[in-house]
């Protein structure tokens, strides 16, 4: 593989108008729905750290990249099929992210900066540790479940239900953890307030661990979804880092909604360019509204209100 | 000698104890190795690169020519990260892409190079222009910017540039990059220690030039803007322009090293030598172990970095778990070591070099270490470290923030905050008369 | 030599194995012109940068006699300079941009140290896929085909001669696209491949090819898919990608099974019993090119650079890969490989239940094609 920076997620040259208004409409929101509830998923993790830590977790990618290879091996080297794959990404990636935070972060977490510069070297070493131990081939997960379906016009993988299926499920249970549990409260008091949180009592290292650990989870699970629809290779978790960022600047810091709404939006953008636009600028967008939105609206498209439920 | 006067108050560096009649040591280390750098190249000139005792024993004088090519490597990489070094370790403003800046000064001289023919020596400057101009289209937006959000800003300006070259990849050679244009003066491979020597002349340079800047009364204002932009602002300076200056200096330094780089046979216009995310970690890793805020830091941190792996390379040693040379999972091994140097000293090697130095020095003199202990103020990563907590904490709507926006139902964010310190630095910075 | 990972890309490791193979039996016949034969191996990572800074070692420092190697036109197209400066003979096993043998034709005496013993340059790979598509397309059923090409260097000729001669072969193209380099996602293409009605995707991928069978073969698109597909062509191939190879076809220089020459199956054989796995295309190549080296430096009698490009130039060898000869210093191909049946013709092979099977030429073939039972 070459080095890419960006995953170029698509292809060049102009698509016939008339094919896209054929199939293209109900193409566009069947991938789009999908890709987005995915991208969501990635992002709810990246905001939760940075509004309960204040710390930008640049391996976040790399946590991606481990789930989809922890998924891989138990899958397809040790055999034992795809859900345990999934499974086994999921946890091998939590684990990750809970290790990361006692041996690295736990100890910096007054130093924003470091964090994001030590998170930033695990990630690229996480990548050259699998590229020297997987090389640069891409390699399979095999899907959850087999088999297409064609609805209007469009074939409908039945992994891909499944993968907008569980990732919606996550991102609800999610929600309903963190406004209708103590935990889930303890965890949004901590990112308001961590002197006030620990005024009543809640201890911010356990919130912080949990929070590193639940983005970690989430990420894996992004991850073996990731390599069962498109291919695991070792710098798969650079393209949704950085659209994590821009989901998260436009959704507003540490908000499970926020990230949500930031993430179809960013989805439905990429599927449009894709389609209708010139495919090759499917990298470039979500950065160049990274950069408006930064310069122009930094506080998010919608403040914080959203960020408090 | 206490550490965090390292380089940046000469005035303090002088009625030090420990510089009494002459240059203080370290500056007498420095020039030693300079000195060294500069005759590494002779023996390989005068042809005599080993020498063989008693017909067994061989000793090496110098370098290989193909070691020179290295070195004259390192040197502009060095140059890379004292220009990272300007901006980041002394305004505090931490770049996370510089290699934005190096790319665009390599790029232009190269194209034009290759599609216009321009004599590297004309084409140089040009680069070095294009990327000073990106240090104002970085620079000015980012003095709204603060912490995290600046980060991600430069951060994502290297990939943007990226897709814009894979986009055009008739015209930018897309991920894989330019063909090499012509090599300046015409010093080719054939001639190694001639590369060794513009390269070293160039480091020189610039590091002469950086570390005048930044011993200038300008530099102090860089180093304060760092510990406290307030107190500038409040002191009838607008930190803005200073920002700003840092910003384009940096950036057109890097654009330098970078134009000149690609008209030697060790540089191509090529992303992963210019523009990928890991030449803009190196370069902050090189700085950060070297030490912030010194310019001679990331000078050294910069030689080690490029060098490192290049070691690594010649190693035929074979790393038993992962069954691998170590010549091919050099960067891998690069980045472990980085992260265990990074929690081990995050203020740099050559600051505890120096700390170590030091106390075995007033050990030696039987002054306790106590003595200094007490002046010993943060030091740049801590300094920056303070900056950051308070503009995450504000973008979070922590702290102080909080209370404001209850009281004036103002929202706190990143930008608004910074809004606010901007116009109080215009505000100031214009009533100077009040003073 | 200059081989991309060779401890783990499989590219990488033949290239580095099927020479060490090759030195090892000069040696163990006397080596040349009685002289051991020592073999050193750098790495380049793929990357340009890395690779022109690998070849300077070898040559600047270590003062080699012969390169070999290079898998990406990229690296090669950033050591060409490299190569007449320091005037070492340099003999590409891997990389097919044509650019690097039009220097040679344009500024002969600066370049004519490169040589491509393979494979055949990429006008070339475009010709042969027109040639396979002329000879088989009606056994493969093929009536329209869509055309995918990865945007790099080396698949710029590829396109230009499928542009201009596919359509005369009576085989509609649908449609005809440069995907972006990187690509990952293949959803949307493939969309607009099955919109276009064609019976195959009709490809050129060597960095993007994986993402784009396995999407093939995972969403059951209902076209067939064929064409130069770099990854397919490695043995172990189907083990990678869990079996979504299967159907599959690509063109390729030889497999283990197929008697291109008498020479091939040895080779194969000898090479996995070394190794432990069988080799891909740059295998054969770079074996070929050090045991065509040494018979060129005996018959010389020097292994000086200018005396060893004169008797390349003369040189007919039969290696594993076909018989091996250049075009002259004339030839807009200067010093590429001659492709031509009867010296070196690619073969096709499809997959087939963990088999490479030679659908094509008729001569070699193994099995028949398979259409794909979704299609």
């Amino acid at each position: 593989m070459g080095l890419n920076l960006l995953a170029v997620a698509a292809v060049g040259g102009a698509g016939a108008p008339a094919a896209i208004l054929q199939s293209g409409v109900s193409n566009i929101v069947v991938n789009g729905l999908i890709i987005s509830a995915l991208y969501a998923v990635v992002a709810i993790g990246f905001t939760l750290i940075f509004g309960v830590g204040g710390v930008l977790n640049l391996a976040h990618g790399a946590s991606i990249t481990v789930g989809a290879f922890g998924a891989y091996y138990v899958a397809r080297v040790f055999g034992m099929g795809a859900w345990a794959g999934l499974v086994a990404g999921v946890l091998v990636a939590a684990a990750f992210g809970a290790a990361l935070y006692l041996a690295m972060i736990r100890r910096m977490e007054d130093e924003p900066i470091m964090v994001m510069i030590l998170t930033l070297v695990t990630a690229v070493a996480v990548e050259q540790f699998v590229l020297t131990v997987e090389g640069s081939q891409p390699k399979a997960i095999p899907a959850l479940v087999g088999g297409v379906t064609r609805v209007a016009g469009t074939n409908l993988q039945h992994n891909l239900v499944v993968v907008f299926a569980v990732s919606w499920a996550i991102i609800l249970a999610l929600f309903l953890f963190v406004n209708y549990t103590d935990a889930g409260k303890a965890l949004i008091a901590t990112s308001m307030s961590r002197k006030g949180a620990a005024l009543v009592g809640i201890e911010s290292d356990r919130v912080n661990l949990a929070t590193w650990v639940i983005a970690g989870a989430l990420a894996g699970l992004a991850g073996v979804f990731l390599g069962s629809f498109q291919t695991a290779h070792w710098a798969m978790g650079r393209a949704p880092l950085v659209l994590s960022f821009t989901i998260v600047v436009l959704g507003g810091v540490g908000s499970i909604k926020g990230s949500v709404v930031g993430a179809y939006l960013i989805g439905f953008l990429e599927v449009i360019t894709t389609r209708v636009f010139d495919p090759r600028l499917q990298t470039l967008v979500p950065l160049v509204v990274l950069l408006l939105v930064l310069l122009v609206k930094p506080e998010g498209l919608f403040g914080r209100e959203l960020a408090e439920a | 000698m206490s550490d965090d006067t390292l380089g940046e108050d000469a005035a303090v560096e002088q009625s030090s104890p420990a510089t009494g009649r002459s240059l203080p040591a370290r500056y007498v280390a420095g020039l030693i190795g300079l000195a060294l750098l500069a005759v590494l190249p002779v023996p390989s000139l005068l042809g005599v690169e080993s020498v063989t005792l008693f017909g067994t024993v061989t000793i090496t004088f110098g370098l290989s020519s193909y070691q020179l090519l290295q070195v004259a490597g390192a040197f502009y990489f060095a140059m890379f990260a004292m220009s990272w070094d300007v901006v980041s370790g002394y305004t505090g403003q931490i770049s996370f892409g510089h290699g934005f800046f190096f790319a665009l000064g390599g790029y232009t001289s190269a194209l034009l190079n290759l599609t216009y023919g321009v004599a590297p020596l004309a084409a140089i400057p040009a680069g070095v222009a294009v990327a000073a101009l990106g240090g104002v289209v970085i620079g000015v937006p980012a003095l709204r910017l603060r912490g995290p959000y600046l980060s991600l800003v430069t951060l994502v300006a290297p990939q943007v540039l990226l897709s814009v070259f894979i986009l055009f990849s008739g015209t930018f050679g897309g991920e894989l990059g330019l063909s090499s244009p012509d090599n300046l003066l015409g010093v080719g491979l054939g001639n190694p220690v001639l590369v060794y020597y513009i390269a070293f002349a160039l480091f020189v340079a610039i590091l002469a030039v950086l570390l005048a800047v930044t011993r200038s009364s300008a530099g102090a204002v860089f180093t304060a803007i760092r510990e406290d932009e307030d107190a500038v602002a409040a002191a009838g300076l607008n930190p803005a322009k200073f920002k700003t200056f840092a910003f384009v200096l940096s950036a057109a330094v890097g654009g330098l090293a970078g134009a000149v780089l690609v008209h030697t046979p060790v540089g191509n216009p090529q992303p992963s030598q210019l523009l990928a995310t890991q030449v803009s970690i190196e370069v902050i890793i090189a700085a950060i172990l070297g030490g912030m805020g010194t310019i001679v830091g990331a000078a050294i941190g910069g030689l080690i970095v490029y060098l490192l792996p290049e070691y690594l390379n010649t190693v035929e040693y074979v790393v038993p778990v992962l069954d691998a040379p170590v010549s091919e999972i050099d960067f891998l091994l690069f980045a472990v070591i980085a992260l265990v140097l990074l929690f081990v000293m995050p203020g740099g090697v050559l600051r505890a070099a120096l700390r170590i130095a030091r106390d075995r020095l007033s050990d030696r003199r039987g002054e306790g270490v106590a003595a200094d202990g007490g002046r010993r103020a943060r030091t740049p990563v801590e300094q920056v470290r303070e900056r950051w907590r308070s503009a995450v904490e504000r973008t979070l709507g922590r702290g102080p923030d909080r209370e404001r926006r209850t009281t004036d139902g103002r929202r706190s964010d990143g930008r608004r905050a910074d809004d606010r310190d901007a116009n109080r630095g215009h505000e100031n910075g214009g009533d100077t008369d009040e003073h | 030599m200059l081989a991309p990972e060779p401890s783990d890309n499989p590219i990488g490791a033949s290239i580095a194995n099927g020479a060490q193979l090759a030195v090892d039996e000069l040696n163990a016949d006397g080596g040349i012109g009685g002289a051991d034969v020592e073999i050193s191996v750098k790495d380049t990572k793929e990357d340009p940068a890395t690779g022109r800074s690998r070849y300077q070692e070898l040559t600047v420092n270590e003062g080699v006699d012969v390169t070999t190697g290079v898998f990406t036109s990229e690296v090669l197209l950033n050591i060409m300079d490299d190569i007449a400066q320091q005037q070492t003979l340099h003999m590409t096993a891997g990389a097919a941009t044509p650019e690097a043998s039009a220097r040679v034709a344009e500024n002969y005496e600066q370049y004519k140290y490169h040589f491509r013993t393979g494979p055949t340059n990429a006008r070339h790979l475009g010709q042969n896929m027109v040639d396979f598509v002329e000879a088989k397309s009606g056994d493969l059923g093929w009536e329209s085909v869509a055309v995918l090409v990865e945007d790099y260097a080396w698949t710029e000729p590829v396109s230009a001669v499928l542009d201009e001669k596919l359509g005369d072969t009576g085989v509609e193209v649908a449609m005809s696209q440069r995907y972006a380099s990187g690509t990952e996602n293949f959803g949307p293409v493939y969309d607009e491949v099955e919109n276009s009605g064609a019976d195959a995707a009709f490809v050129a991928m060597a960095h993007t090819g994986t993402p784009a069978v396995v999407q093939w073969a995972s969403q059951q698109r209902p076209f067939e898919f064929g064409g130069i597909h770099v990854p397919m062509q490695l043995p172990s191939y189907y083990e990678a990608t869990d079996g979504a190879v299967n159907y599959g076809v690509t063109q390729n220089s030889a497999t283990p099974q197929s008697e291109v020459t008498d020479k091939t199956v040895p080779f194969a054989e000898n090479y996995n019993e070394e190794f432990g796995s069988y080799p891909v295309y740059t295998g054969y190549i770079a074996y070929d090119a050090v045991h065509q080296f040494a018979s060129v430096a005996e018959e010389v009698g020097s292994v000086a650079s200018d005396d060893l490009v004169s008797g390349l130039e003369e040189s007919s060898y039969t290696g594993t890969a076909g018989t091996i000869e250049y075009y002259g210093p004339d030839d807009q191909f200067a010093h590429d490989v001659v492709y031509e049946e009867g010296k070196v013709w690619p073969i096709f092979m499809q997959w087939q239940d963990g088999n490479q099977e030679v659908i094509y030429p008729d001569d070699l073939a193994t099995a028949d094609y398979q259409t794909p039972p979704w299609v």
